[in-house]
């Protein structure tokens, strides 16, 4: 089974092509030099970005020309299946992939009927982001971190989904993001911090730690950021770039403490048989490390995703859900009624 | 809390034939009587072993039947529209229709127009004020449910109290902040759970007190709103939004926006501009198209609207810009 999937659920506009369980292409849009060939300007969030780009990384990742002096030529006969992303997000960056999933669906007819369209929950495509080249166990804890999300999900099988945990506020990437923006790193730091937190001493403030109620998985980070805008806020700017690691440090140091001690009271509830951790913070080796070691300390396997592009938002996550899907059956039965949903529950 | 219109009636039976009520309100537990009656006023006393000197607040039921009792010139009539209803006794200069120990010794009047539909109700219906005091003895602190109230009293004085009405326990806020505001002086006489710097201007020291800031708000509004949030990372905006939210009966948990930009939860929409850099970003949001239909739209970084975005939105919308500064790390002041 061939399978085109599509996510534009954010900022990046994600098109990836999949054999099964196997990636051939994973294209995302800032992370291509897309724009060197094209030469566009990249605006941020919104549908017009989307609108511009999606061609292109749908091309990019069939392999087909991106110019018409370009000679690469994919197979659109080939795809049986195109997967989208239906939400969570931005809606209106969701309708962008929608649209084109739709679109491509009727255009591209195989044999009298449309191609067949599978609808995804962005979340779930997180969790299966772990799975690729690795082995599962059931019942597994997922610790889903990015930008937009923090959870902690119990999976029991895939397609069978609780979640036990979830922040009450900010997510984890959000509030490391933010934490970058009052240190001037601009907005979003969150990889600057962790560059910066390797240097630095996580001990110079003291943090607070939030929800110590062993009862509860659920996650809070705004506390936090305003505890750390308050440290920061009087300080000379001099001196604030002269410890800057430290101050990284510190933030960064706070975050993971929060996201270790939660998903250690979800584990030792829980007691699954493997962990799993994706999502773009996971990108960062410090917490992948305390995480393993953690992983370790239960004797517990854990898996994550084995590069960095499967962590931050991408399409072959996606794919690899409609996968499972399309061998259920789990097709939108409608092409035509099939809409965004910006607050998709898993 | 509800209560059917044959309990209400009974409630004020019992008030105009001079009765004692214990009733719940939007603080503590408070005892009821009719206040234009003398026998009524002095059995409070009595009951709380009142100096007669000291006053007793008073509840209206909005500010039309506060200016029949007391002096309100237009200046105080802005503090009135602005903190009530609401956790707030408003301390006015009295009309010297309510006996000596409703108005105090120097002719003042306290008056609360409580955030409560039942004691507005019994006013209403009685036509008239009852008394606002929390159900303890003088010196004594406040009670949140009938039986505690109960367990401190002597024989003679539970035979006194002519109906219980239980609204179960209460949640424990505080009694209200009681304000003399004569000639704009604001004066704040006891700290309840909200304080004010001035009509507009309130402090919050906790993620408690900015929920009820919220509350406030939302219990004037009448009509489809946007309220614009503006203030630093922090300050309690979300806070705020979230509280929003649950007024208006949204059970799923509410979040932070910034990733998505806005969350939509029917009548409600939570949005956040933190994230938008440009005016064009705005017009690909479909911006104007998103915050119509909706009852009550809260926009936390109104000012990354951009200036022209800014002033459409005010012609074409109820617009309430709310700021929020920190004064201290525990301490915001919130401009509504």
């Amino acid at each position: 089974m061939k399978i085109l999937a599509i996510e534009t659920s954010c900022d990046d506009t994600c098109a990836a092509v999949l054999e099964n369980e196997k990636i051939l292409s994973n294209i995302i849009s800032s992370q291509t030099d897309l724009y060197k060939e094209w030469g566009g300007v990249v605006p941020n969030i919104a549908k017009q970005a989307h609108m511009e780009r999606i061609d292109l990384v749908v091309n990019k990742a069939l392999n087909l020309p991106l110019t018409p002096s370009s000679k690469k030529r994919g197979n659109w006969s080939d795809i049986d299946v195109i997967a989208v992303t239906q939400g969570p997000g931005l809606a209106v960056a969701l309708g962008v992939g929608i649209d084109k999933a739709k679109e491509l669906a009727k255009k591209y007819s195989a044999k009298g009927g449309g191609k067949k369209l599978v609808a995804v929950n962005h979340i779930e495509g997180h969790i299966l982001s772990a799975f690729f080249k690795n082995k599962i166990e059931f019942p597994a804890l997922c610790l889903t971190v990015s930008g937009g999300h923090t959870k902690i999900i119990l999976v029991n099988k895939i397609g069978d989904y609780k979640i036990v945990g979830e922040t009450l506020d900010d997510a984890a990437g959000e509030a490391l993001d933010k934490a970058a923006k009052m240190l001037g790193l601009g907005y979003p730091g969150g990889p600057i911090i962790e560059r910066l937190a390797k240097t630095g001493d996580k001990n110079i403030l003291e943090m607070p730690k939030v929800l110590r109620d062993n009862k509860i998985l659920d996650f809070s980070f705004s506390g936090i950021k305003t505890s750390f805008y308050y440290k920061i806020k009087d300080l000379p700017k001099e001196k604030i770039a002269k410890n800057i690691a430290d101050y990284a440090a510190c933030f960064q140091d706070s975050v993971f403490e929060q996201l270790e001690r939660k998903f250690k009271l979800a584990i030792e509830r829980y007691k699954p048989k493997m962990l799993l951790a994706s999502g773009g913070v996971m990108c960062n080796l410090e917490l992948r490390k305390r995480l393993r070691k953690m992983a370790k300390n239960f004797d517990i396997k854990i898996a994550m995703p084995y590069k960095k592009k499967l962590n931050t938002d991408n399409a072959a996550m996606i794919g690899l859900v409609a996968y499972h899907k399309a061998m259920r059956g789990e097709f939108v039965e409608d092409i035509d009624m099939l809409e965004r949903e910006a607050r998709l529950r898993l | 809390m509800v209560f059917d219109k044959k309990e209400i009636k009974k409630i004020v039976s019992v008030l105009k034939s001079g009765g004692l009520v214990l009733m719940p309100s939007d603080t503590v537990y408070i005892l009821a009587v009719n206040v234009s009656q003398k026998r009524a006023v002095e059995k409070l006393q009595n009951f709380k072993n009142r100096w007669i000197g000291k006053a007793i607040s008073v509840a209206v039921t909005d500010l039309e039947m506060a200016k029949d009792y007391a002096i309100i010139p237009k200046n105080e009539e802005i503090l009135y529209s602005h903190l009530l209803p609401g956790p707030f006794t408003l301390i006015s200069q009295g009309k010297h229709k309510l006996m000596r120990g409703i108005e105090a010794e120097d002719g003042s009047l306290g008056i609360r127009i409580p955030d409560n539909k039942l004691i507005l109700e019994v006013a209403k219906k009685l036509g008239g004020p009852i008394s606002a005091t929390s159900a303890n003895l003088s010196g004594r602190r406040p009670h949140y449910s009938v039986d505690s109230f109960i367990k401190t009293l002597s024989e003679k004085k539970k035979k006194m109290i002519d109906l219980i009405v239980d609204g179960g326990k209460l949640p424990r806020n505080k009694p209200s902040t009681v304000m003399d505001i004569r000639e704009n002086q604001m004066k704040v006489l006891r700290k309840g759970e909200l304080v004010t710097k001035n009509s507009q201007s309130f402090i919050s020291n906790s993620e408690r007190e900015t929920q009820k800031i919220a509350q406030l708000v939302f219990n004037k509004i009448d009509k489809p709103i946007i309220l614009g949030l503006s203030g630093e990372l922090g300050t309690g905006k979300t806070t705020f939004s979230k509280e929003i939210g649950k007024l208006m009966g949204i059970e799923e948990k509410i979040i932070s926006p910034t990733f998505n930009i806005y969350n939509d939860y029917g009548d409600f929409l939570h949005m956040d501009l933190y994230r938008i850099n440009n005016q064009a970003e705005i017009e690909e949001l479909t911006f104007f198209k998103i915050i119509s239909e909706k009852k009550i739209v809260c926009i936390e970084w109104i000012e990354n609207l951009g200036k022209n975005n800014l002033a459409k939105l005010k012609k074409i919308a109820n617009l309430k810009i709310i700021t929020f500064d920190y004064i201290d790390e525990k301490t915001r002041e919130i401009k509504i």
